[in-house]
C-alpha cells in the first residue's frame, strides 16, 4: 500500500464568492473531500444535505479515492448541490 | 524682455543632434522602450499645459498652502474621530494603497525624465516626478499621523513593506506599472490608462463622496492631487498617438493589458469604499454607476479617437462591474483578520440598496450575506471567528488577488500548466496577460505557492501574525463587532421560535 500524500486542491463551492485551498490526502475519498469543502465554505454557504464534486465535466463518485479520481496537486474541483433521489 | 511664448520652448522643448554618440546609445531600446524610433518620429510631441519650472513652483506652493490651511482647520484627530467607522475604513484602505504607490511613480517618471524620447516629454515627466513625491507626502502626513489614535493607520506606510495579500498584489501591480516599465509602457499604462482612464474614480467620484460624508480633509487632499495628475497624465496621449502610428498591435496590447490590471485594483480599492464602507445615507451613486459615468464612456470615446478598439474582453469587463467587487468584499469580510481595516456587514437597508443597484448580480449574493447574518445570530456575542473563514484561500497567479472572478454560480478561475508548474488565474484576461509574457510573471509566487513551499505558515493565525505583519490590535474586525440591531432582532426571532 502506498503511503498517502497531501494533495492541495483549488475548491469552488457553488454559491460561494471565492476559491479555497483545501488539503486532502490521496487516500481520502471524494465524500471526504466533499465534507472538507462544505466545512471550508460554511461561513458563507450553508452545507447541503447532498453534494457532488465535479472535476472539469466529470462528476466524481463519492467512494473513489482522491488518487483514483485522478486529482493531482492544485487541480480545480467544484462542489455543487445534488437533488435528493 | 522676452515674452513667455518666446522663451518657453527653450526651457521645456529643446532637442539637439548627437555628434559623439549614436541616438540609440543615448536612448537604448531596453530602457527607452519599443518600438525604437528615431527622434524624428517623436519631434512633434507636445502637451497642452506647457508649464515652466517657475510656474510649477509657484502653483505647487499655493496648493501646499491650501492643503495646510484645510488640515489645520479640519484635519486633526478630533475631526477624524467624528467620522463614521465604515468611512474611516475607506480612509485606511486608500491611505495604505496610495502613498507608496505614488512613491514608486516617482521612479517611473524619473526614468521617463531621462529616457523619454522627446525633451518636452522629459520635462513634463520631471515635473510629474515632483508631483508624485508630493502625492507620497500628503497622505502620509495627513493619515499616518492618525496612528497615535488608531494603530490601523500605521498601514498608511506599512502595507507595501509587508507580505499581507493586498500588499503583495499592490506591489506586483505597482512594481510593474511604475518601477520597472520603460517610458513608453509607462506612458500608456500609467499616464493614459491609469491616470486618464481611472483616477477620475478617485479624484472626482470619491472626492464627491468625501464631500457628502463631510470629510473635507480627504476631499481637499484628493482634489489637490488631481490637479497634478491632470497635468502629467497628458504625457500618455501623444505617446500613444506615435505608438499607434508605428505599431498599432503593440499599442492595443498595452491598453488591453493595463486596462484590466488597473480595473481590478480600482474595483477593490474604490468599489469597497463606494458600495460598502460609505454610510448608506451618503451614497448618491453606486460604484458601477461611477464606473459607467467616469470610466466607460470616456475610455471608449478616447480609444476610438486614437484608432484603437475596445479591449477584447470588454463583455467580461462590463459583467465584472456588477460582480467582481461584491465577491471580493464578501471574501474580505469573511477573512477580515487578513486586512488592516474593519469591514461593515451590510444590513437589510444596505442590501435593498445594493439589490436595486445591481439587480442581475444581487440574487446570487444575497444568500451569502443571509448566511453570514445567521452565523452572527448564532454566535456568542462578539465572537468574530464564528463568521470568519479559517481555510486558506486561492490567489490569482497574475493579479495576486483572491479568486473572485465570475459569479457565485460560475467562478471564472482556471488552472493552467506552464513550465512544469500549475498556475491559477481568476479570469481569462489575467490568464491572457500571463501567457503573453510568461517570462515576466512565472517566477512570482502567490501566497499559496509560498505556503506549499514551506516559506509561509499554513495555519491562518500564524500566517497573519508571523508572515503578514498583522496582530489582534490591527487586523480587521467587523466595525460593530457584530452588534447590529437587525442581528439582535434575528436573535430574538430565533429564540421566540
Amino acid at each position: 500500500m502506498t503511503p498517502s500524500e497531501l494533495v492541495p486542491l483549488y475548491g469552488f463551492v457553488r454559491g460561494d464568492v471565492l476559491g479555497l485551498l483545501v488539503l486532502v490526502r490521496t487516500n481520502d475519498t471524494v465524500a471526504q473531500l466533499c465534507a472538507t469543502l462544505q466545512e471550508a465554505a460554511q461561513v458563507r454557504v450553508a452545507p447541503w444535505p447532498r453534494a457532488a464534486v465535479l472535476h472539469g465535466t466529470r462528476r466524481l463518485a463519492p467512494e473513489l479515492t482522491v488518487a483514483d479520481a485522478g486529482l493531482t496537486p492544485l487541480a480545480r474541483v467544484e462542489l455543487v448541490p445534488e437533488e435528493e433521489p | 524682455m522676452l515674452k513667455r511664448q518666446e522663451w518657453l520652448d527653450l526651457a521645456r522643448k529643446l532637442d539637439w543632434s548627437y555628434s559623439y554618440v549614436r541616438e540609440q546609445d543615448v536612448f537604448p531600446e531596453e530602457v527607452s522602450g519599443r518600438p525604437w524610433l528615431p527622434h524624428a518620429a517623436w519631434k512633434d510631441w507636445d502637451e497642452p499645459y506647457r508649464t515652466s519650472f517657475s510656474e510649477y513652483v509657484t502653483g505647487q506652493h499655493e496648493k501646499e498652502a491650501s492643503i495646510t490651511a484645510v488640515r489645520e482647520a479640519v484635519g486633526r484627530i478630533a475631526d477624524f474621530e467624528r467620522h463614521d467607522r465604515g468611512w474611516l475604513s475607506a480612509l485606511k484602505l486608500h491611505g495604505a494603497t496610495l502613498p507608496l504607490a505614488e512613491f514608486a511613480a516617482v521612479v517611473g517618471n524619473l526614468r521617463a525624465a531621462r529616457f523619454g524620447r522627446d525633451s518636452a516629454w522629459r520635462t513634463t515627466a520631471a515635473l510629474g516626478a515632483l508631483d508624485e513625491l508630493r502625492h507620497t507626502q500628503i497622505p502620509l502626513e495627513v493619515l499616518h499621523e492618525l496612528v497615535a489614535w488608531d494603530p490601523q493607520f500605521d498601514w498608511t506606510h506599512r502595507l507595501f513593506h509587508t507580505n499581507q495579500w493586498v500588499g503583495l498584489a499592490a506591489r506586483h501591480f505597482v512594481d510593474e506599472l511604475l518601477l520597472t516599465s520603460n517610458p513608453i509602457e509607462f506612458a500608456i499604462a500609467t499616464n493614459f490608462v491609469f491616470e486618464t482612464g481611472f483616477t477620475n474614480l478617485q479624484f472626482v467620484g470619491l472626492s464627491a463622496v468625501a464631500h457628502d460624508v463631510g470629510d473635507r480633509m480627504f476631499e481637499k487632499m484628493v482634489q489637490s492631487i488631481q490637479t497634478d495628475e491632470a497635468r502629467h497624465a497628458q504625457i500618455g496621449g501623444p505617446v500613444l498617438r506615435t505608438l499607434v502610428e508605428h505599431d498599432r498591435a503593440y499599442a492595443q496590447y498595452l491598453v488591453d493589458k493595463w486596462f484590466w490590471r488597473t480595473w481590478l485594483f480600482f474595483a477593490v480599492v474604490t468599489g469597497f469604499a463606494m458600495d460598502y464602507l460609505t454610510p448608506l445615507a451618503e451614497r448618491k451613486q453606486s460604484f458601477r454607476e461611477f464606473v459607467g459615468e467616469w470610466i466607460i464612456e470616456q475610455f471608449e470615446r478616447t480609444i476610438h479617437e486614437y484608432g484603437l478598439e475596445r479591449p477584447w474582453y470588454w463583455a467580461e469587463f462590463l459583467k465584472s462591474t456588477a460582480h467582481y467587487h461584491h465577491l471580493a468584499y464578501a471574501s474580505a469580510y469573511t477573512y477580515r483578520a487578513s486586512v488592516w481595516f474593519d469591514l461593515v456587514l451590510p444590513g437589510p437597508d444596505e442590501r435593498a440598496w445594493l439589490a436595486e443597484k445591481y439587480p442581475e448580480a444581487w440574487p446570487a449574493l444575497a444568500p451569502v450575506w443571509e448566511r453570514i447574518t445567521e452565523r452572527w445570530r448564532d454566535a456568542p456575542p462578539g465572537l468574530e471567528w464564528y463568521t470568519h473563514g479559517v481555510t486558506p484561500v486561492g490567489f490569482c497567479s497574475l493579479c495576486q488577488l483572491i479568486l473572485c472572478g465570475g459569479t457565485p454560480t460560475a467562478n471564472s478561475a482556471r488552472v493552467v500548466e506552464h513550465g512544469g508548474r500549475r498556475h491559477v488565474f481568476c479570469s481569462e484576461p489575467c490568464a491572457w496577460i500571463f501567457e503573453r509574457e510568461p517570462e515576466r510573471y512565472s517566477e512570482h509566487e502567490t501566497i499559496v505557492d509560498r505556503i506549499l513551499a514551506g516559506d509561509a505558515p499554513a495555519n491562518l493565525i500564524e500566517l497573519l501574525r508571523d508572515y503578514c505583519g498583522l496582530n489582534e490590535r490591527t487586523w480587521g474586525k467587523d466595525v460593530r463587532g457584530g452588534d447590529y440591531p437587525f442581528i439582535e432582532r434575528a436573535r430574538g426571532a430565533a429564540s421566540a421560535e
